[in-house]
């Protein structure tokens, strides 16, 4: 009797163990199999193109009119081509325009020739998918957030359509003939052509996205593609798509990869784990693992053109703040070791942030870097906040003083901020700060409203120009919202856009000048860190560039060499 | 009977307009705007946007209009996915957790089942104690406490299994096997209690006496009975299990609906976020109507007429 | 034989009257409800044990952060990361202060040069766990027993009401609650995190909003039961008024199960918190509670594994003891009781 059930028992987790590992043995066969197969068509010289990336968040749009994240921008900076393309320098260089355009002594009008190029389905690329694709993206109906925002007070009547007081064949953008396309702005724009390699400005052609409807670009088979690779098995809200070469791509022949699977990898960890495993050939590492990896030969450090700062609320429901005072801004501005905060607290390549405008962002025309102009400003020193603060306490008649800090509620951003509360309480006595962490859309609320003391804040440049950053602090600019108001600043930016606009060096000193006044004198805002990535890529992957700003990668120069 | 069911389905469709409401007005609090570039918008550029998608109507017209579309069957259109519709969102998200859930649900209900019949007929042997301890131990660890385990373990440590990422069959053993705990737990205890009653009661005793075998008696009669009840304790279950576990799909990069669920709460996807409760809402409310339904045939001493039990 | 009974003395016996009111005397002593749970439940080793283990645990919870040095929110970067290292036990090998750095593995302690002993390391902004973990324990109990202490007292006077008073009443009641009832908690526990200010408070209220539908279905369930049986008419017909039907009669019957029921629901309360924690919807820092404490660790499960394990390892058997308590109540209150 005792035995008989025994052997049923046994029976049946013999029946499961061999169904667990005719499963499990399966694939384990087949895994093999596949590399083979690669290795067999490619042969030993030729390697397999083929990449294996991740994307950290799905893409939320390719359609260049609403596109508005960084994975919608950098999917369509390597499937869509614009008049201009950022080189292996991140320098703009002709790509659908044939040539340098013709520009009016004024500035203001831009004639371009357009290259012979294809789309996808073998249509030809002309001026006019470009006039059709700006007016689009300018139309109130389409609800394009960045064209509204990029076009605005620079494309002729932009704004005026906004506003209903012009029609949308006004806009500054004709057409002459199939090859001729001529711009008028507003302003002299000394950055022009690079913005033309932002994703907004791509040409669109009219009978396909008119064809499609509303169906435009919601996956990858109802879309037609003039750039250096085809998206692929894209169901527009899964989380992995594939880039394809594109062999209707005029340069076709400088792409060398073949296949680009991407995969959308959100926890940190996982993403990891994968590239250990050589599923994936490159990820972006978190702080938790930039230690362990610090001495990994794989490790390439890149620097991007994102900027992160306390913006200090001067006044808040109608009541001034504790930050209304010059000398507590001075203090807490020199209180916390932003090296340390990069180093440490980061670690990800980041680096100390003492100026506004990022470093390796902006040159002049002899290529100097912005930040030669400038300096940098409010400098970590615990002596000098500990004066200003024993004055601020002074002048606001009190020795207890609290402060809220709101901030992003991502694992990174509340490990900053819990830093920042211990940093600022030890340095500076009879300060309390009290953290808030909310999701971002939450933070920009309060911060539309000015309901904040202290705001944990970031910009990314969408144009290669200093002004992307110095004007967020104008009078009644949107990303003010903190009280903050000096005349002085205000003209040296207007200066920028009028009397300077031609005159690159002098526009650098007044862009100078202006962040003096902002970090320094005013002590307005306290910048924090540049923000860095350290990456994982295996030593295989060549020719990847990255961009400062607009679209963070561009796969065109990539290629495989030496994966075994 | 027919009428106790036209019954409840009309406390149904009640129930859902009534969860619809709530989770709209919830929606309506939530702070934050969808726009993910709000942050670069003036006022003015901001306005027009949600002009174009009707947010600046004032909510009652907004809330009229939802109900009114989604009576049609039309949930609306996703902010974060410009061009999706929030029904092909969902249901393209779903066949994955649907996958997980189901895969757990089975494995989890069979291993439960037999650690279940072996404790009850191995009473207060090693093999008893086993199958409890495993059973409190799947009642009680988190499942992703478990998930983080056996990633760690089996994927990252040994490399049995993929880390994360959905390319086979192979890439859902793990998660599976994390969701499938808790079914493991409750058949497993259920099972055990069940059968320990019944092979205690007289008609068990008759059939050893008449010398059935001890594999009748153990499937036959005792199995059988324990097994009806156990779908009514499995429903709820199946129906949390089968809508997704976020935090399991989070762990193993699973494209899921859980994730993206949460994922829409922070973007403020306001349609997302509704078309997901509903669903979830309905999945549910159908669950628990086929479970009493099921009771009352299985077991007729429940009297229907009764509304609930 | 017969003259030897004769012979007996009289004296040599006393004569028994039995009195009708010691017919049903129980020679025992008289056990009230709770003493004879305990007597059953003393037979129970895995309750007892885990009631020692949760004893332990609630000690150290409120102990635990004052045995070391270390304040759990002292922020000291220099002394990030660190691994367990325990004095004595280093001698043995274990808790001795190595921990990988890349794909080696050296003494941390040594490489930073610190001195300090950090019985379970530190976190990566160089706070000591050890009093990290107790302080988050105190804060996962805390939301757990006031979450489930709601709970309850809605229940019961949810419940108590709709089935005490039947009718109309207890049929517009129960609709209410099938309505609640197909609410996905997650969804709106959820949902209610994002709408109110974060901290404990929200999450008390979140865990909560639905908690209590599980209380009040079985306390109707069970007053439905009491109140037609023959002691409640009896008591009626002798006029006691429904307070003290309810107080003297109902709550006392009822109580074993509601104390079950806690049992169970503390524990889902812990878990909720973990979890909302876990997908980065719980406390506000610099607090922690275990969830968020696993949150930190799931990061570094390759390298500092010892992150993760001390608040997983806590949690678990927080759960565990939970349950098992649970259990064994269930089984000493109410044996007919089934899951």
């Amino acid at each position: 009797m005792k035995s008989r059930k025994l052997m049923v028992l046994m029976s049946f987790l013999l029946v499961l163990s061999v169904f667990l590992a005719a499963c499990g043995g399966k694939k384990d066969d087949a895994a093999p199999a596949d590399k083979g197969e690669d290795k067999g068509t490619t042969g030993e010289a030729n390697e397999a193109q083929v990449l294996n990336l991740i994307e950290t968040a799905e893409i939320p749009s390719v359609d260049s009119s609403i596109a508005e994240d960084a994975v919608g921008f950098n999917v369509l900076n390597n499937i869509m081509e614009g008049l201009y393309r950022l080189d292996q320098d991140s320098l703009p260089v002709p790509a659908m325009a044939e040539g340098e355009p013709e520009i009016s002594e004024d500035g203001l009008t831009y004639t371009f020739k357009i290259r012979d190029a294809q789309w996808s389905n073998g249509t030809p690329v002309t001026a006019h998918d470009f006039v059709f694709a700006w007016q689009r993206a300018v139309n109130p109906d389409t609800a394009s957030p960045y064209g509204p925002y990029l076009m605005a007070g620079m494309v002729k009547n932009a704004a005026e359509i906004g506003e209903g007081k012009a029609e949308l064949a006004d806009l500054g953008i004709k057409a002459e003939d199939d090859k001729t396309l001529v711009v008028e702005l507003v302003r002299p724009v000394p950055y022009f052509l690079s913005l033309m390699s932002f994703g907004t400005f791509y040409p669109l052609n009219e009978e396909f996205v008119t064809e499609q409807g509303d169906k435009y670009a919601s996956n990858s088979d109802t879309m037609i593609y003039n750039g250096p690779f085809q998206l692929t098995e894209w169901d527009g809200t899964g989380n992995s798509w594939k880039y394809v070469k594109n062999e209707n791509y005029w340069d076709a022949d400088t792409v060398k990869l073949d296949e680009i699977n991407v995969n959308v990898v959100k926890e940190g960890s996982t993403g990891v784990n994968l590239y250990e495993k050589g599923q994936i050939d490159r990820v972006i590492l978190s702080a938790e693992y930039a230690m362990q990896y610090a001495d990994n030969p794989e490790i390439v450090n890149e620097i991007e053109t994102a900027l992160f700062y306390f913006k200090m609320n001067q006044e808040r429901n109608g009541k001034a703040t504790p930050l209304a005072n010059e000398n507590v801004r001075k203090a807490i501005a020199r209180a916390f070791n932003k090296e340390e905060l990069a180093d440490a607290i980061l670690a990800n390549g980041s680096i100390a942030a003492n100026f506004l405008v990022p470093k390796d962002f902006t040159f002049d025309p002899s290529g100097k870097d912005f930040r030669d102009y400038s300096d940098e400003f409010a400098l970590y020193n615990v002596e000098e906040a500990q004066e200003y603060w024993a004055k601020a306490l002074e002048e606001l008649g009190t020795d207890k003083v609290t402060i809220e800090i709101l901030g992003g509620d991502t694992e990174n951003a509340k490990k900053q901020q819990e830093w920042f509360k211990s940093e600022l309480e030890r340095n500076l006595e009879g300060l309390t700060i009290n953290l808030k962490e909310v999701p971002f859309n939450v933070r920009l609320e309060l911060d539309n409203s000015s309901d904040y003391d202290i705001q944990s804040a970031g910009w990314g440049a969408d144009f290669q120009d200093p002004i992307s950053f110095i004007e967020l602090f104008i009078t009644g600019s949107p990303q003010n919202g903190m009280g903050y108001s000096n005349p002085e600043y205000d003209k040296l930016v207007e200066e920028t856009k009028t009397t300077l606009a031609n005159d690159p060096e002098a526009r650098f000193e007044a862009f100078a000048k202006a962040e003096k006044i902002l970090l320094e004198d005013d002590q307005a805002i306290v910048p924090t860190y540049q923000r860095g990535r350290m990456v994982l890529m295996k030593p295989y992957v060549k020719g990847i560039v990255t961009h400062p700003f607009g679209a963070d990668y561009s796969y065109k120069w990539m290629y495989i060499e030496g994966k075994e | 009977m027919a009428k106790y069911i036209i019954k409840r389905v009309a406390y149904m469709f009640i129930s859902l307009f009534l969860i619809a409401s709530f989770t709209f007005v919830l929606m309506k609090l939530l702070p934050g705007s969808p726009l993910a570039s709000a942050e670069k918008l003036s006022v003015e550029q901001r306005e027009v946007i949600y002009e174009k998608y009707g947010l600046n109507d004032p909510i009652p017209v907004q809330y009229v209009r939802y109900m009114g579309n989604l009576a049609k069957g039309d949930f609306g259109v996703s902010f974060q996915f410009k061009k999706a519709d929030v029904t092909t969102l969902i249901v393209s998200k779903l066949k994955y957790s649907m996958i997980l859930g189901a895969q757990a649900l089975v494995f989890g209900t069979i291993v439960g089942i037999v650690l279940g019949m072996i404790a009850a007929l191995k009473q207060n042997t090693i093999w008893d104690y086993g199958s409890t301890v495993i059973a409190i131990l799947g009642v009680s660890i988190p499942s992703f406490v478990f998930a983080v385990m056996l990633q760690y373990v089996f994927a990252v440590h040994w490399e049995f299994f993929d880390v994360g990422l959905w390319n086979s069959w192979k890439s859902s053993v793990l998660p599976s096997i994390a969701l499938a705990m808790g079914p493991i737990a409750i058949a497993a205890r259920f099972i055990r209690t069940e059968m320990i009653e019944v092979l205690s009661s007289d008609y068990i005793m008759l059939a050893k006496a008449k010398g059935a075998s001890w594999l009748e008696i153990a499937f036959k009669h005792a199995f059988r009975n324990a097994l009806i009840p156990l779908i009514t304790v499995l429903g709820p279950v199946a129906a949390g299990l089968l809508t997704g576990s976020l935090v399991v799909e989070q762990i193993f990069a699973i494209p899921g609906i859980g994730e993206q669920f949460v994922k829409s709460i922070n973007s403020n996807d306001f349609a997302v976020i509704m078309g997901t409760t509903m669903f979830f809402s309905v999945f549910l409310i159908v669950i628990i109507l086929i479970v009493d339904i099921l009771y009352g045939i299985i077991d007729p001493r429940i009297r229907l007429s009764g509304g609930g039990k | 034989m017969s003259n030897d009974v004769k012979n007996f003395p009289k004296d040599a016996f006393d004569r028994i009257t039995v009195d009708g009111k010691h017919a049903e005397k129980i020679s025992k002593p008289s056990l009230n409800f709770w003493q004879d749970a305990w007597l059953r439940i003393r037979k129970n080793k895995g309750a007892i044990v885990s009631m020692f283990i949760l004893i332990f645990l609630v000690v150290m919870a409120f102990v635990g952060p004052y045995m070391v040095p270390h304040d759990p929110e002292n922020v000291r970067v220099s002394h990030a990361n660190l691994p367990p290292k325990v004095p004595g036990l280093e001698k043995l090998g274990i808790f001795d202060g190595e921990g990988k750095l890349g794909s080696k593995t050296v003494n941390l302690y040594e490489l930073k040069k610190v001195e300090e002993y950090y019985w379970f390391g530190t976190d990566s902004l160089g706070r000591d766990l050890f009093s990290r973990l107790w302080k988050g324990t105190q804060v996962s109990l805390y939301i757990a027993f006031v979450a489930a202490i709601i709970d309850m007292i809605i229940g019961v006077i949810y419940g108590g009401i709709s089935g005490y008073y039947g009718g109309r009443v207890d049929d517009i009641m129960q609709r209410v609650v099938e309505v609640l009832i197909g609410i996905p908690t997650l969804v709106i526990v959820i949902l209610m995190i994002m709408i109110m200010e974060p901290g404990i408070w929200s999450i008390i209220i979140a865990i909560t909003i639905t908690g209590w539908i599980g209380m009040s279905r079985i306390v109707r369930g069970q007053v439905l039961k009491f109140k037609n049986q023959e002691f409640v008419l009896a008591a009626k017909t002798l006029g006691a008024s429904d307070s003290r039907i309810i107080g003297k009669h109902l709550l006392p019957n009822i109580m074993a199960i509601v104390i079950i029921n806690i049992m169970f629901t503390i524990p889902t309360a812990i878990f909720f918190e973990a979890f909302l924690s876990f997908i980065g919807l719980g406390l506000q820092a610099p607090h922690a509670s275990l969830g968020t404490l696993i949150n930190d660790g799931y990061k570094f499960i390759q390298y500092q594994p010892h992150i993760l394990f001390f608040p997983a390892f806590i949690l678990s058997l927080l759960m565990i003891a939970f349950n098992l308590i649970g259990d064994g109540l269930r089984d000493a209150l109410d044996p007919k009781m089934k899951d």
